[in-house]
């Protein structure tokens, strides 16, 4: 069985419009974030979350009205798929966890005679909340440091600085593009926690294998085409290996999919981003690594004449 | 075959070792499917008899994260506000109180140091650190240099204090750890009451100076508890009646394990001359061998049939005297100090909560536990003190501890100091109880039983007879944290309850299989033969994960599950990019042996950097992320590793066992 062997598409001539396209998906997804925004989850804004289960389903409704009474008016509320189950959010940590404690009377004390059951409960303070945030940013600087510097190593600083670029070019859209889900999917309920933060850095470092391979390939036609146009060659390497980057980012997409599906709610954030990270990354990978790469050598060249 | 020999080999090792690490989990599954099917009796017979199996298997298991287990995560940091309000001399000084409102106010993510900003406040204010610490002759600089210093050593004072309390509430697993000298986190497992677990963390440390009761009544009262074991009268602990000396016998059963450590429970607790007095210091004796009058061990033998000097089997011992067979005494050491096996503490501690029981303890007893344990013939010994409940004094009279070594004896001591009311009344406690014990507890456990050698008056005393400088460091900790508090303030808390983490281990299990399988078939599909060869090394690429994972005793979380889901993925790159190198090399004709050894040699450089640059971003996540994400991070890196073996080279000798028949694999 062959997929999308022998092929011989152009796909660095017409690379202009693959530009525009990203830049109008970033856009819009930028817009979408600026608007809406991905929450931040407990873990980077410190608050007290809690998931309850009541032994027979319970209004919405019902449950604002008695956390209103109990002095949480404006407390988020989510349903966590049925009827029965609950997320309760507020920014008050209060001291210990008294607040998950006023929270347990307040269902208690109003909602008479429906039992229920905490299956977790997290509390962040704001200090902490701080220290996640400021790790967060350090981790992906230095993931993109880290293989900026190894990429250099093993490759020419042009391509070492297409590769970033490039994997930084789907961190945008994949933000963006989430951005523009939950804004549209309301019901997605994304946020953004460090679950989610560990998606994007695998991402990271999943969009850099896939970039490498062409790479690699490029390295190599390079030396067996010597005579040919650098546009040319690149063209010819990424056709080589486009079978192999469908097939890889199939069978990964097709692993976070069943995480997806299957993987219940805590891991739900982090199959949902890496699922739109895939495909953007594929698509960066066959349409924009190379093309930075060219843009950029020319750039340079030119800037040298 | 040869040069393939030495890889092949390895795979076996590399197998057999991940199989002999995983076993114990498998074990721990079997015992607890068994264990399920039983009840009551039944499972207690069990366990006492499968003790080792048990253990072992519970050591070796693959440990299980929080998410996937229940329990509690918290992160605690010192309260330095409230630190300061306590260590103070003018506590209910307005201006005081003022202050730290303020340094309260000031929001917990500003990086600025408290010391610093409550130097400047009061310097604003026209006052010193001067004014409110230290002693008269200290300099400002110095102050500052020891509230610092106590700042710094109040965590060490609250991991102490909290270890000893999640002791004593009895957690199975519980880990504690100092996290940057300002932070500790604990990890529960299994705890169903936060609201209980939170109190027990925050509470203030209570020290108290208690003398133990004197052995006489101490072993009456446990021959009571003794009979009401076995069914039999009380007498009335007043009373002595003269017995045989059946009991006599068997105690020196216990006696020649116990002694050698005997003397080095015996501390002495003596004035401390080294610093102030001038007059001669007290030699240092080591405790009198007053032996117990063997007639008031036996206590009242009317009730018991056997009045004979035959010597009593193990298995009689235990049928008569219960409480004695868990709870070992020492006669010649003069002392109703027992000692009780590691295994067996629980069970003294469920004898001594029974109703009937503590009716015949005296309302001026408690009993408690030491807070160590000491290695006598293979096993580990509590002991058990006698306590009269009401303390002499509390440890807020204590104004400094020290450990150090005593120059002329070059032993571990600990040296206290006593404010001036706690100084008069633990001169008339001492001087009333020359050659009695006292205990220092520290939340109703024994940190030590010392015995009082001479009257001490000016507070300074000294303690001798600890076996280690460790154990003198503990000490010093110990009566700190009576005096100074070190109190703490939950930062981050998680609780996960069991049926969430149940669920949680039933979708990773389910995910999991799913993937594998799906990504197997296509495997197959699409590579037909050459994709069962990767299939192999798919499997076995699971299997080291998990057998690395168990080997470094490593937690699995649920993220850590997605992350070996997700290196499965990334895995059967590495085979695409092998096949598909020799599918490319096979249409220019080559034989198909060459294409192999091509395919391998030109994928391996693209291999190596997709690698790498997958582990750069797993170490980093490992290093910035927390509890669970490190968990994914560190299935994906071993993930990842193991496939640089299992890609690589089991494959291609499992290629090659084709390939050098001369036969060719079809990989579509």
């Amino acid at each position: 069985m062959r997929l999308l062997t022998h092929t011989n598409i152009d796909f660095l001539s017409k690379r202009k419009r693959y530009y525009l396209l990203s830049l109008i998906v970033a856009i819009i997804g930028l817009a979408a974030l600026f608007y809406n925004g991905i929450p931040l989850g407990i873990d980077f804004q410190g608050g007290t979350e809690m998931q309850v289960r009541f032994s027979n389903p319970v209004e919405v409704d019902e449950l604002r009205d008695a956390m209103d009474k109990s002095g949480f008016s404006g407390m988020e509320i989510k349903s966590m798929g049925s009827e029965a189950d609950y997320l309760l959010r507020t920014p008050l940590q209060g001291e210990g966890q008294t607040v998950a404690e006023k929270i347990q009377t307040g269902i208690t004390e109003n909602l008479k005679g429906k039992s229920f059951e905490v299956l977790r409960t997290d509390k962040v303070g704001p200090k902490i909340g701080k220290e996640l945030r400021t790790n967060a940013i350090y981790a992906i600087v230095f993931s993109l440091l880290g293989i900026l510097i190894y990429l250099a190593l093993r490759f020419q600083l042009v391509y070492a600085i297409a590769a970033v670029v490039a994997v930084f070019h789907d961190v945008i859209i994949t933000v963006s593009l989430v951005a523009l889900f939950n804004l549209i999917f309301p019901s997605l309920q994304l946020e953004f926690n460090q679950t989610m933060l560990a998606a994007f850095l695998t991402l990271i470092g999943f969009s850099t294998n896939d970039t490498v391979v062409i790479f690699d390939r490029i390295r190599e036609n390079i030396k067996l085409f010597k005579n040919e146009n650098i546009v040319s060659v690149m063209n010819k390497s990424v056709n080589a290996t486009l079978s192999r980057t469908f097939i890889t980012s199939g069978t990964v997409l097709l692993t976070v999919l069943v995480l997806l599906f299957f993987g219940g709610e805590v891991l739900r954030g982090f199959a949902f981003t890496f699922t739109i990270g895939i495909i953007t990354g594929t698509y960066s990978t066959i349409f924009i690594a190379s093309a930075i790469a060219v843009d950029w050598q020319n750039k340079v060249v030119s800037k040298k004449k | 075959m040869k040069k393939n020999l030495f890889r092949i080999i390895l795979t076996v090792v590399f197998i057999a070792a991940a199989l002999m690490y995983i076993y114990p989990t498998y074990q721990d599954y079997q015992i607890n499917k068994e264990l399920a099917g039983l009840t009551g009796q039944d499972s207690l017979d069990y366990v006492t008899k499968n003790a080792d199996r048990i253990k072992s298997a519970r050591d070796g298991r693959l440990k299980l994260g929080l998410d996937l287990k229940g329990g509690m995560y918290v992160v605690m940091d010192v309260d330095i506000v409230k630190l300061l309000e306590d260590v103070s001399k003018k506590k209910d000084d307005p201006t005081l109180k003022q202050v730290l409102d303020e340094l309260r106010a000031i929001p917990e993510t500003s990086d600025e140091p408290i010391l610093d900003a409550f130097k400047q406040k009061l310097n604003a204010r026209g006052l010193t650190l001067k004014s409110f610490y230290g002693e008269v002759r200290d300099s400002e600089s110095d102050i500052e240099k020891k509230l610092s210093s106590e700042i710094d050593n109040s965590i060490d004072r609250a991991v102490e204090i909290v270890r000893n309390r999640i002791d004593q509430y009895g957690v199975a697993e519980p880990q504690i750890q100092k996290i940057g000298g300002k932070r500790i986190i604990v990890e529960l497992p299994g705890i169903n009451n936060p609201g209980e677990v939170r109190k027990l963390l925050q509470g203030t440390a209570l020290l108290q100076f208690q003398l133990l009761k004197d052995p006489e009544t101490a072993v009456k009262v446990m021959q009571n508890i003794n009979n009401i074991l076995v069914g039999k009268q009380i007498t009335d602990s007043n009373k002595t009646v003269s017995g045989n000396d059946s009991l006599k016998k068997n105690e020196s059963l216990v006696s020649k394990d116990t002694t050698k450590k005997e003397t080095a429970g015996k501390n002495e607790i003596k004035k401390d001359t080294t610093k102030k007095d001038v007059t001669k210091k007290e030699s240092n004796k080591k405790d009198t061998s007053k032996k117990l009058d063997t007639s008031t061990i036996a206590g009242d033998t009317s009730n018991m049939s056997d009045t004979s000097s035959a010597n009593l089997s193990e298995e009689e011992f235990k049928v008569k005297f219960p409480f004695f067979f868990l709870v070992r005494l020492n006669e010649e050491s003069g002392t109703a100090d027992g000692f009780v096996r590691e295994q067996d503490k629980e069970k003294v501690d469920l004898i001594l909560k029974r109703e009937d029981v503590k009716a015949v303890i005296p309302s001026d007893v408690i009993f408690a536990w030491s807070q160590k344990s000491f290695e006598a013939g293979g096993e580990n010994i509590f002991t058990l003190y006698c306590l009269k409940k009401d303390a002499e004094l509390t440890g807020s009279v204590i104004e400094d501890a020290r450990s150090n070594i005593d120059p002329q004896s070059n032993q571990p001591i600990v040296s206290m100091s006593m404010s001036s009311e706690g100084s008069a009344d633990w001169a008339r406690i001492t001087g009333a109880n020359i050659n009695k014990r006292c205990a220092i507890v520290l939340d109703n456990v024994v940190y030590s039983a010392p015995v009082i050698r001479s009257k001490i008056t000016g507070g300074n005393s000294q303690i001798e007879g600890m076996g280690s400088v460790q154990e003198a460091k503990l000490l010093e900790i110990v009566l700190k944290a009576g005096a100074l508090p070190a109190p703490l303030k939950i930062a981050e808390e998680r609780s996960i309850g069991p049926s969430l983490g149940e669920d949680s281990i039933r979708k990773g299990l389910l995910s999991s299989l799913v993937s594998l399988a799906l990504v197997a078939l296509f495997m197959i599909v699409y590579y037909r033969n050459g994709g069962a060869i990767a299939d192999i090394a798919l499997l076995i690429n699971v299997l080291f994960v998990v057998g690395i994972m168990a080997s470094f005793k490593a937690t699995l979380t649920l993220p850590g599950i997605a992350g070996l889901i997700l290196s499965l993925g990334m895995a059967v790159d590495t085979n695409v990019l092998i096949f598909e190198r020799i599918r490319e090399e096979s249409e220019s004709g080559k034989p198909f042996r060459t294409c192999v050894e091509l395919g391998y040699r030109k994928a391996f450089s693209a291999i190596l950097d997709s690698h790498v640059t997958s582990i750069i971003t797993g170490i980093v996540l490992y290093q910035f992320g927390t509890g669970p994400i490190q968990g994914f991070a560190l299935t994906l890196l071993f993930g990842l590793g193991a496939n640089l073996f299992t890609g690589l080279v089991i494959t291609h000798f499992l290629f090659d066992a084709y390939v050098e028949k001369g036969k060719v694999v079809n990989i579509g």
